[in-house]
């Protein structure tokens, strides 16, 4: 609520990196350097968790930020991000965003960052890559705000571009790329776009058994004012959703989570 | 009786004039790929009311410069491109498509160009998800690729507006008038794909996706996406 409409101190550049590296038996390895920060809080219950944390409070022009996690045979965790990342307006050269996700034989990674909040004007190029040795699996969560919704913001320009790539054996095989630009935000109310919603996300598992899940999955997609779908090509399961503001979509993924894996959600969530 | 099975030449296609009745060929309803089968959620949308005779040509614009259309377009492109790695752009064809019907379209109608053009070439190949396929047998075509890539995305327009004729009380004058309408984007976008890189592979419709995810569950349907 106090957020300021002109972000007049971001314009100097930050950078960031923090990569974690894990075992079977916890840590192996934490570098962080600028802004990238990660966090390994003592569990109870569930997976280990790592939670990521960008300290410049959002991205700007030129800003870059490199999150990457590896895990080592038979290791299973969960990544999450400490807040919503907010993208700012930018003038010159879109912020850069980097995600490597490595799993080794047998390793699990739940990605589950939370949103992302796009203000008007913001440039952002976002890489989440993800490779998996042949028996590794993965799931991906993705969750974008077009603009302050609190606020009544939305946004009128905008350059986006967000992809999750993820490789097995090197072979690309899963491949999920937004592109946002002036053009497409002046079409959103359409049928084909997103019927004017302006919060959209989208769960993806990369695994072997993932179309098991399927019908959990739509059976589980009955939250009041999300729009959603699930869909299961070989080796996937896929599910875009579409809410009119942050809350229901995030009571719709919740439920989802719930649902597909046995853990409990991240403690960071439950605020 | 020995039936003589003629096959067509193999010689390459030479000039622009041969290369022209080439693409006609391989890119009309009679050539047996089976488009006439697929709607791309298309259906689902007319059947819920979301696309209706009005909001056709605004659905039609969205797939083609924000949603599948726009994909397979520089898909086309990338494997029309000398040194084109075929398989890898299969690879990313098929992991691009994120719902199941989607991936048998573009699968089964890829194998059906492969194995047709088989029939008449003799050119064995493996089978490719259809925009590659169709990248790979118009490569060494004579013709600009803008040109390649605008009469696939005409063809692919006609397909979705036959479907519409098929579904909804829009007669077939009106879907014609729909597609020639459809001619400033369609030659827009090919000329973007002949030059777009890998990269600019991505796109916006989420509602479409929505539309073919919700197609696998409906209890009744023509067509089979």
């Amino acid at each position: 609520m106090f957020d300021r409409t002109d972000p007049a101190p971001l314009m100097q550049r930050s950078h960031g990196a923090a990569h974690v590296v894990m075992g079977a038996r916890g840590l192996i390895d934490l570098s962080q350097r600028g802004s990238a920060k990660a966090m390994l809080p003592r569990m109870t219950a569930g997976l280990p968790e790592i939670v990521f944390l960008n300290t410049s409070g959002g991205l700007a022009s030129g800003d870059r930020l490199r999150f990457a996690v590896d895990l080592r045979a038979g290791t299973r965790a969960l990544a999450t991000t400490q807040t919503a990342e907010r993208a700012y307006r930018a003038e010159a050269a879109p912020a850069r965003a980097e995600i490597a996700l490595n799993l080794g034989t047998g390793a699990w990674l739940d990605w589950l960052p939370q949103e992302t909040i796009l203000y008007d004007g913001t440039r952002l190029e976002r890489d989440t890559t993800v490779d998996l040795a042949p028996d590794a699996g993965c799931l991906l969560l993705e969750m974008i705000v077009l603009g302050r919704l609190a606020m009544g913001e939305s946004p009128r320009h905008l350059h986006l571009r967000d992809r999750r790539v993820v490789r097995r054996g090197g072979r690309v095989i899963h491949h999920d790329a937004l592109a946002l630009d002036d053009d497409a935000l002046a079409r959103m109310t359409s049928a084909a776009m997103t019927g004017g919603a302006p919060a959209m996300a989208t769960l993806a598992m990369i695994a072997p058994h993932a179309p098991d899940l399927l019908a959990a999955a739509r059976a589980a997609l009955a939250e009041p004012g999300v729009t959603a779908a699930a869909s299961a090509p070989p080796g996937r399961l896929v599910i875009r959703l579409l809410a009119a503001d942050g809350w229901p979509l995030r009571r719709q993924i919740n439920r989802l989570l719930r649902a597909l894996r046995p853990d409990p959600l991240p403690r960071i969530w439950q605020v | 009786m020995v039936i003589a099975i003629t096959t067509m030449t193999t010689a390459p296609i030479a000039t622009p004039e041969a290369a022209r009745l080439f693409l006609q060929q391989i890119l009309s309803p009679a050539f047996p790929v089976g488009g006439f089968a697929w709607s791309q959620g298309l259906e689902w949308a007319m059947d819920q009311g979301a696309v209706t005779r009005t909001t056709l040509p605004v659905w039609l614009a969205d797939w083609l410069d924000h949603g599948t259309g726009r994909a397979d377009a520089l898909l086309v492109a990338l494997a029309l491109r000398p040194g084109a790695d075929h398989e890898g752009l299969d690879d990313l064809a098929r992991a691009a498509c994120l719902t199941c019907q989607r991936l048998t379209e573009t699968q089964e109608q890829g194998a059906a160009l492969t194995a047709s053009l088989a029939a008449l070439t003799g050119a064995d190949l493996p089978p490719l998800t259809l925009p590659v396929a169709f990248g790979r047998a118009c490569a060494a075509l004579p013709l600009p690729r803008p040109e390649i890539v605008a009469a696939w995305l005409l063809t692919q327009a006609t397909g979705l507006i036959s479907a519409a004729v098929r579904f909804m009380p829009l007669g077939p004058l009106q879907g014609q008038r729909l597609l020639a309408a459809m001619r400033p984007g369609i030659l827009a976008r090919a000329e973007w794909a002949a030059t777009a890189d890998q990269d600019a592979l991505a796109s916006a419709t989420w509602g479409a996706d929505i539309a073919a995810m919700r197609h696998e569950t409906m209890t009744t349907r023509i067509f089979r996406s």
